[in-house]
C-alpha cells in the first residue's frame, strides 16, 4: 500500500518538475548499485533518474565538493527507478514495468544510450504494473522480476527470453532473493507471505505467513513483507510484521529484532546485521536478537542499503532514502559524507 | 665560472670559520707574528716574551684542533648510533605490519566464530522450546502399552459377545424345537418325556449360560 501510495505521489510530482528548485526537495532514492570493479556508484531515485558517482574519487584525500557530485545523471524511465542490479558488465534498471541494460562501461565515458530494454508480458495492457525487485540466478544466468502485476518473471539474460512466470502471490510483489546452492527463488509480497520456489519447476515448495506468527506479527502496521535477504540456511524478512531471523530448514523463526517502524532493506554483513528503514538511523544488530548500535543519518527515512563489497579500496556503506542525499560510510560507526544527487 | 669558484670559495670559508670567531685569524695573527719576531730587533727579553705569547697562540690553535677533532669524531658516532636506530624503527614498522595484518585475521575468525556461536545459541534457543526428546519417547512407550491393553480387553470382549450369541442362539433354536414337537400329534407319553427332555435341555443351557455370565 505504501508503495502504490509513493508511486502515485511520485508521478504527481513529475508533473510538478516545473519548479526545478524544488526538486531536491522531494526526491527520494529508491535503489542503488555499485559497479562491478567498484569505483562507481549508481542510484535511482523517483523522477525516473540514474546519477552515476565516483566513489573513488570522492574517497581520495583530495577531494572537493564537486567530487560529491554525480559525474552523470540521466532521465532513464518515465515512472520511478525502484531496482537497480549490476552484472559483471551491464547496469540493470527497473522502471514504468520494463527493464533497461546500459553498459558500465559506456556509462562511464557518458553515454547513455540504452544497450536494449526488455517488458516482461503482463497480461492486462491497461495498467502498467511497476517493477519493485530485480536479482539474479547467478546459475541459471537468468534475471528475476518481481513487480505490481503480483507475479515473478524469469528472463534469460543471454537471449532475452521470458522463460516463466511463477504464480501465487495474491497481491505485489515488494522483494526477492536467490539461494543459488538450493536453487531456490524467495519473494517477499504485500499478501504477508513470503513464497520459495523451485526455480526449475517454478512451483511454490512453500509460503510463510509471517504475520501469523505471534511473535513477529505487528498487526499496527499491516501484514506486507517490504524486505528480505538470505545467507546459506538463514532469512531475514520484515516490513509490517517486525524484522525477524528465521532458520529456513526448521521454518522457524528464531530472533525477532526490537526495532521500531518497518524495516525496508537488510543484509548480513560478517557477524551482524544491518538494516534500514523508517527512522532516520541504520541499525546493526546480533543475530541474538540485540539492536547493538543504531548509527543517525541523514534522510528521514530510508529506502536502500548497499555495501561495496567488489572493491578493497573503496569499501563503503552506502545508504539512500527520502532525500536527494546519499550517505557514504566508509567506517560503520559513523557518517562520513553525502554525495548530492 | 669565475663567480661561481667564488661562490663556493666564500661558502667555504664561511663554513670553516663558522665556529668559535677567529682560528683562521688566530692563524694569520700567528704567521704575522712569527715572521715579525724573526726580524725582531728589539730586546731579548720582548723577543722571550713576543716567542711566549706565539706559543700560547699556537698551544690555543691546537687545543682548537683537538677540539674540532673531537666534534667530528662524535658527529661520526652520533651518525652510526642513528643509522642503528633506524634499522631498529624499520624492523619494528615491518613487524607491527605484519602483526596488524595478523590481528585483521584474527578478527575475521572471531567474526566468523561469533557469528556461527549466535546462530548456535538462536536455534538452541528454538529447540528449547521444544520438549524433551526422552520425555515424549516415554509418553509414546506409555501410550503404545495402554493402546495394546486396551485393544486385548477389546478382543476379549468380542470373544465373550461371540460366545454369548452362540449360546443364545442355542438356546433359542431347542426352544423352538420343543414348541414344534410339542405342537405336533405325538401321543401323552411320548409328550411327557419329550417335554421332559427338552425342559432338562433348556434347564442345561440357561446354567451353563448363567454360569458363564457370572
Amino acid at each position: 500500500l505504501q508503495r502504490k501510495l509513493r508511486s502515485i505521489w511520485s508521478i504527481s510530482l513529475l508533473i510538478l518538475l516545473s519548479r526545478y528548485k524544488d526538486r531536491h526537495l522531494h526526491m527520494s532514492v529508491f535503489s542503488q548499485s555499485f559497479s562491478p570493479c567498484g569505483r562507481f556508484l549508481a542510484a535511482g531515485n523517483n523522477y525516473g533518474e540514474i546519477a552515476v558517482f565516483s566513489l573513488s574519487s570522492a574517497l581520495s584525500p583530495d577531494a572537493t565538493d564537486l567530487s560529491q557530485t554525480p559525474i552523470l545523471t540521466f532521465t532513464a524511465h518515465e515512472g520511478p527507478v525502484f531496482s537497480l542490479f549490476s552484472t559483471d558488465s551491464h547496469l540493470l534498471s527497473a522502471g514504468n514495468g520494463e527493464i533497461s541494460a546500459w553498459s558500465w562501461a559506456e556509462l562511464i565515458k557518458r553515454n547513455t544510450k540504452a544497450a536494449w530494454t526488455r517488458r516482461p508480458n503482463y497480461k492486462s495492457s491497461l495498467e502498467i504494473p511497476e517493477i519493485n525487485a530485480m536479482t539474479v540466478n547467478p546459475t541459471e544466468n537468468s534475471l528475476v522480476i518481481g513487480g505490481g502485476d503480483n507475479n515473478i518473471h524469469i528472463m534469460d539474460l543471454e537471449s532475452g527470453i521470458f522463460k516463466s512466470v511463477l504464480q501465487g502471490h495474491t497481491d505485489y510483489i515488494h522483494c526477492l532473493s536467490v539461494r543459488e546452492r538450493e536453487g531456490e527463488i524467495l519473494s517477499g509480497g504485500e499478501d504477508g507471505a513470503v513464497r520459495i520456489w523451485d526455480h526449475r519447476t517454478g512451483q511454490s515448495v512453500h509460503c510463510i505467513e509471517v504475520y501469523k506468527y505471534e511473535e513477529c506479527a505487528r498487526p499496527q502496521y499491516g501484514k506486507w513483507i517490504s524486505c528480505l535477504t538470505t545467507e546459506s540456511d538463514w532469512m531475514l524478512c520484515g516490513g509490517g510484521p517486525s524484522l525477524s531471523l528465521w532458520h529456513l530448514r526448521s521454518m522457524s523463526p528464531t530472533s525477532i529484532f526490537p526495532l521500531s517502524g518497518c524495516q525496508r532493506q537488510a543484509n548480513f554483513y560478517q557477524d551482524m546485521i544491518l538494516s534500514v528503514g523508517e527512522g532516520q538511523c541504520v541499525s546493526h544488530c546480533l543475530l541474538g536478537g540485540e539492536v547493538k548500535a543504531q548509527i543517525p543519518c541523514t534522510p528521514h527515512s530510508l529506502n536502500t542499503l548497499a555495501l561495496n563489497l567488489n572493491s578493497t579500496d573503496n569499501r563503503v556503506l552506502t545508504v539512500g532514502g527520502s532525500s536527494h542525499q546519499i550517505d557514504v560510510f566508509t567506517n560503520l560507526s559513523y557518517r562520513t559524507f553525502s554525495l548530492s544527487f | 665560472m669565475g663567480a661561481v669558484t667564488d661562490d663556493e670559495v666564500i661558502r667555504k670559508r664561511l663554513l670553516i670559520d663558522g665556529d668559535g670567531a677567529g682560528d683562521d685569524r688566530r692563524i694569520n695573527v700567528l704567521l704575522k707574528s712569527f715572521t715579525k719576531w724573526c726580524n725582531s730587533t728589539g730586546s731579548p727579553e720582548e723577543g722571550f716574551t713576543q716567542y711566549q705569547r706565539m706559543l700560547g697562540t699556537l698551544a690555543q690553535c691546537e687545543f682548537s684542533m683537538g677540539k674540532t677533532l673531537l666534534v667530528y669524531d662524535m658527529n661520526l658516532r652520533e651518525m652510526e648510533n642513528y643509522e642503528k636506530i633506524y634499522t631498529d624503527i624499520e624492523q619494528n614498522i615491518t613487524s607491527a605490519h605484519d602483526k596488524i595484518s595478523e590481528c585483521k585475521k584474527e578478527i575475521q575468525r572471531a567474526k566468523r566464530i561469533r557469528k556461527n556461536r549466535q546462530e548456535y545459541d538462536a536455534l538452541a534457543k528454538v529447540i528449547q522450546q521444544h520438549p524433551d526428546r526422552h520425555e515424549t519417547l516415554k509418553q509414546l512407550e506409555a501410550l503404545d502399552k495402554e493402546l495394546q491393553q486396551l485393544s486385548h480387553i477389546k478382543e476379549n470382549v468380542e470373544d465373550k459377545l461371540e460366545l454369548r450369541k452362540k449360546q443364545f442362539h442355542v438356546l433359542l433354536s431347542t426352544i423352538q424345537e420343543l414348541q414344534q414337537t410339542l405342537e405336533s400329534k405325538y401321543d401323552c407319553c411320548r409328550c411327557a418325556l419329550l417335554r421332559q427332555d427338552g425342559l432338562w435341555v433348556c434347564w442345561t443351557v440357561w446354567r451353563s449360560l448363567y454360569k458363564g455370565w457370572v
